[in-house]
């Protein structure tokens, strides 16, 4: 059996490789002695699908003899080892073949993989031409875009529309055969139509110039000759003066004033105008005038040169300065303080003229740098007065004006601005300038049409923007009622130091004929004393005691009882009543807190003050009290109970006639003096 | 000229208010005066009466301008009160004179003066423009002065009230018909003071001629009569001998005035105890075991019955007139003692041992 296999296994060899593949192989096999790598040439010469064939064959030829092999040798026979031999030679060749067809293989492998790695290089190269290409591309679209998008200058000017150019361009510009279908060369002529149109304008408004000019030297020759005529005029003017003060026309007189009104600062102008205005209509003893020097205001109207000035002074006067030595902090805060006080040049004189002939003089002044009016007052009488001790304060001119309106003390700024402004210059408050200054009151600032807004908000409605005429004709009025009343105080309290009250005829009504106790002291006290006296604790609590009231002290006397009266004046007065305040030593110290009775003399006097007050304007009120306070004594004296326990008569036998002597709970004592029958009964 | 003339219209236009600017100027001037004088009207008010509502909760004081205040205690005395709660909720004019006496009803409050009684319906006086229900004059024989009334006394057995004061005399006046019914003639000065005894139809008063009479309403007489002021021990001339305060508890009775504070037993008519108060009393009251008194000086006193002094509360007025305890048992929240006087102020004590607040025209 082996050797048949062998035998076909030849015919086989033979058969599947056939001549020339047998040929080649062994010519192949020198060739390969030759050249190392031969192998690889051969690869391509060779069909993969017949070596693929040729692998099958001679791995089914292996297994064959593998087979026969394995038979053999189970068989065991003796020429089974040459026969095995054989085969194994065979099997031999065929692995030869396998490892042959092995490394082709490899070859082929490698072969393949160089071919796609060529291939896919090419790939990448292309693909980077491709991304070159294409942002080529792009670029080339965005400039194409900016050259778009392109703005000429042309575009911003305002052309005429295309209609009214072919109308109005000359053919020469307009070029319409050319210019219908192009419109860039249309473009063209339009700007070419505008420019020529903006040439002409040009010219125009040359000429135009020119002209103006002309006009201007027209007006200018015109002005000179006008300013020729002034002094020709005033001349003339001059000339008529005699005339004038010929014929007692003062045109000139009220002219020159108004021509000074012209340099007063506009509250004074305000006050000025008003003033005179209301003195012409309705009060023809008010009289305006105005003093100061209108140079001096006229320099405050060219601030440029007198800076300039100041400058130059100040330097000077900082060389000398600097020679003798720096002035000191507090000098030149003084200077500070000077400069904010300073008033205005110009003031205006009112004199108002009362049925007396006494006259009030008030000099309004205007303190620039605050923007406040103030005051001054003086009061001349027509004969001279013997001034008594105690009305030493009712004409001076600190305290006549104050409160001529309630709560208006005049001693204060009524400019809520200016406290900062004294802050800065260490001003406390303007109080102690007033004397100085003149009283900022309320109603200077009113006439004078200023308005400031109050500190605490006002429970009635008030008119804002208080003005000049509407405070003139009250203000007056009470101007004149504040003057007549301290005249008839002034008068009265020189027999009141004399221990006598003067009652006049028309108020002998109000007290019975005899009245006993007399009136022994009339001094005045300082607002500090008032305070201080133990009786007067009431009136200091319900805030009728302020320091702007005048303060008296009177002594009623009769036999050993002393009635001490502390009195408020209000300067208010007589509008606003004088108050008293009672204490009695008589058997030991009496006062309202104490005795009921006292108590009810008190507000006989001050409560019902309305019957005492006289014919109008009641200046007379201020006696008649005292008047009262003297019968009131008369009445508690000899109504009191007469001790049985203690011998001897009465001190004060009882010669007023009375209904009764007690009245009510408290024991009221019959105050009411009844005129026409002259007998006392209650209230 | 110009700036004023411009400026004045636009003025009036931009305040269309009822002043134009001059009247306004002299509203200031006339509002100035005007305070002064309500400012010096009220430092000499002097309260002179002053009475609880029946239900407890309000208080009515009458002045001596004649004005009757009326004032929420509920409110003042609450702990939310403000300083507005002690002012007058209603304040009206009563009188012409002085208010000197009031009482209450379960429905009425009458207030007397100078003259002449008025009542008023405690549910309508709340109201703004309450007008007097009725008003009454007891019979006067003519006079020049028409006689005060100073006290008031109701009689709920015979539902009558009885005036006493200036003319000397005790009318009783029927409270159903309105007419007075009778009059009792003793005393020879005016009378201060009324009170009640609680069992007998009994009347007590004291007037300015020092005497204390009883009087037997049944009987229309007086039964009795304590010259105070003949006793040493309690006369003080130099004070006078009128009694100004009248108070009694069964046969007890309490005077003082001119003659010192002193508790009396009525039916053996002696003084059992003399208090020392120099001070001559307005108005004195029993409160549980104690007497309550007040006058000149601005201290409620408090005695024991044996003469001491307990205790001496000040006020805020330097006189007092009346005392009032408010004991309605529908307001056990408005149980105080008020004390009125020389003084806008009525002072309210929530205990007895001070002051706790001040009501305030």
């Amino acid at each position: 059996m082996s050797s048949e296999s062998s035998k076909k296994r030849k015919p086989k060899v033979i058969r599947s490789d056939g001549a020339p593949a047998e040929g080649k192989r062994n010519r192949s096999d020198p060739e390969q002695e030759g050249k190392y790598y031969s192998e690889e040439a051969e690869v391509d010469l060779r069909d993969p699908g017949r070596d693929y064939e040729l692998y099958k064959y001679t791995c089914q030829e292996l297994q064959r003899l593998m087979a026969e092999i394995q038979d053999l040798k189970s068989r065991g026979g003796k020429d089974a080892a040459v026969e095995i031999e054989d085969r194994r030679i065979l099997s031999c060749v065929h692995f030869m073949t396998l490892k042959k067809l092995n490394r082709l293989a490899h070859i082929r492998l490698k072969k393949g993989r160089d071919q796609t790695h060529e291939a896919k290089q090419k790939v990448d190269a292309y693909h980077l031409q491709l991304q070159n290409l294409l942002y080529e591309v792009m670029h080339l679209q965005k400039e194409i875009t900016k050259c778009l998008e392109f703005k000429s200058k042309h575009e911003e000017i305002d052309l005429v529309s295309v209609e009214e150019f072919y109308q109005e361009a000359p053919p020469d510009i307009s070029k319409a055969e050319i210019t219908m279908g192009d419109p860039h060369q249309q473009t063209l002529a339009r700007l070419d139509w505008e420019l020529e149109q903006r040439k002409r304008l040009a010219e125009q408004y040359r000429e135009s110039l020119s002209n103006k000019e002309k006009i201007l030297k027209e007006i200018e020759v015109k002005k000179e000759y006008l300013s020729s005529l002034q002094p020709r005029l005033n001349s003339i003017m001059q000339a008529s003066l005699p005339v004038q003060e010929y014929l007692f026309m003062p045109f000139d007189q009220a002219h020159k004033q108004y021509e000074t009104a012209r340099h007063l600062p506009p509250p004074l102008y305000v006050l000025f105008v008003q003033a005179t205005a209301y003195g012409q209509a309705c009060d023809k003893t008010l009289s305006v005038a105005i003093e100061g020097s209108v140079d001096e205001a006229k320099a405050l109207f060219k601030p440029h040169e007198e800076s300039q000035d100041d400058e130059s002074d100040s330097d000077a006067e900082e060389e000398q300065t600097t020679k003798r030595r720096r002035p000191t902090l507090g000098v030149q805060l003084d200077d500070k303080r000077k400069e904010m006080l300073k008033r205005h040049p110009l003031s205006v004189m009112l004199d108002l003229k009362c049925k007396d002939d006494s006259v009030l003089h008030l000099t309004f002044y205007y303190l620039m740098n605050l923007n406040i009016m103030t005051v001054k007052a003086r009061v001349t009488t027509a004969t001279e007065l013997i001034t008594p001790i105690s009305a030493g304060d009712l004409l001076s001119p600190d305290s006549v004006l104050s409160c001529l309106y309630p709560g208006d003390h005049g001693k204060k700024t009524p400019n809520p601005a200016n406290q900062y402004q004294f802050d800065k210059v260490g001003i406390l408050t303007l109080r102690d300038y007033v004397l100085d200054l003149g009283h900022p009151y309320l109603w200077v600032q009113k006439l004078g049409g200023l308005h400031f807004p109050k500190e605490q908000p006002q429970p009635t409605v008030i008119a804002d923007h208080s003005l000049s005429s509407s405070h003139m004709e009250t203000t007056m009025k009470l101007l004149k009622t504040r003057v007549q009343s301290r005249l008839a105080l002034h008068k009265q309290f020189a027999s009141l130091e004399h221990g006598i009250v003067p009652v006049t005829s028309d108020c002998h009504y109000l007290f019975p004929a005899k009245v006993v106790s007399r009136l022994v002291k009339w001094v005045t006290i300082a607002h500090e004393d008032y305070v201080e006296l133990h009786f007067t604790k009431d009136i200091v609590e319900a805030g009728l005691a302020g320091d702007t009231n005048l303060y008296y002290m009177a002594l009623v006397e009769r036999g050993t009882a002393k009635l001490q009266a502390a009195v408020v004046l209000n300067p208010g007065y007589s509008s606003i009543p004088p108050i008293f305040q009672l204490c009695l030593n008589w058997k030991g110290e009496k006062t309202n807190s104490n005795d009921d009775n006292i108590r009810a003399m008190e507000s006989e006097v001050n409560v019902c003050y309305k019957e005492l007050c006289g014919p109008r304007p009641g200046h007379q009120l201020l006696t008649n009290q005292l008047q009262r306070l003297c019968v009131l004594l008369d009445v508690y004296l000899e109504t009191e109970i007469h001790d049985d326990s203690v011998e001897g008569p009465k001190e004060f036998p009882q010669e007023k006639m009375c209904l009764r002597l007690f009245r009510g709970p408290s024991r009221m004592k019959p105050f009411k003096y009844n005129h026409p029958q002259g007998f006392f009964s209650h209230r | 000229m110009e700036p004023v003339t411009q400026a004045c219209p636009l003025d009036q236009e931009l305040n269309p208010g009822p002043f134009s600017p001059q009247a306004d100027a002299l509203t200031t001037e006339h509002t100035g005066r005007m305070e002064v004088f309500q400012a010096l009207q009220r430092l000499h008010m002097t309260i002179f009466s002053q009475c609880f509502s029946p239900c407890g909760k309000f208080l009515a004081a009458g002045n001596n301008y004649g004005q009757i205040a009326i004032f929420s205690l509920s409110a003042a005395l609450s702990s939310e009160a403000k300083e507005e709660s002690k002012k007058p909720i209603v304040t009206f004019q009563a009188h012409d004179g002085p208010v000197y006496s009031m009482v209450s009803t379960d429905r009425h409050l009458f207030s007397a003066g100078d003259g002449e009684v008025k009542a008023w319906l405690w549910a309508e006086i709340l109201k703004k423009g309450c007008k007097e229900l009725w008003c009454r004059q007891p019979p006067y024989r003519t006079s020049l002065e028409v006689p005060e009334i100073n006290a008031l006394l109701l009689v709920p057995k015979e539902n009558s009230l009885i005036l006493a004061g200036g003319d000397c005399q005790l009318h009783t006046m029927d409270l159903e018909t309105g007419t007075f019914t009778r009059a009792l003639r003793g005393h020879t000065d005016y009378i201060h003071c009324l009170a009640l005894r609680d069992r007998n139809p009994e009347v007590l008063s004291g007037g300015e001629d020092g005497t204390v009479r009883l009087w037997d309403l049944r009987m229309a007489k007086e039964v009795q009569t304590i010259e105070v002021y003949k006793h040493e021990e309690c006369s003080r001339p130099h004070n006078g001998r009128w009694i100004g305060c009248l108070a009694t508890d069964s046969d007890w009775m309490v005077c003082g005035g001119g003659p010192a504070l002193t508790l009396w037993h009525l039916r053996s008519s002696t003084p059992t105890t003399i208090f020392p108060m120099w001070a001559p009393q307005k108005h004195v009251t029993f409160y549980q075991d104690l007497i309550l008194s007040a006058g000149q000086g601005p201290c409620v006193n408090q005695w024991q019955l044996s003469g001491e002094l307990k205790a001496q509360v000040p006020g805020s007025s330097p006189g007092l007139l009346s005392l009032s305890l408010n004991q309605q048992p529908a307001a056990p929240e408005c149980k105080v003692l008020t004390a009125a006087g020389n003084s806008c102020r009525v002072d309210v004590f929530t205990n007895l041992g001070y002051r706790a607040f001040s009501l305030s025209f």
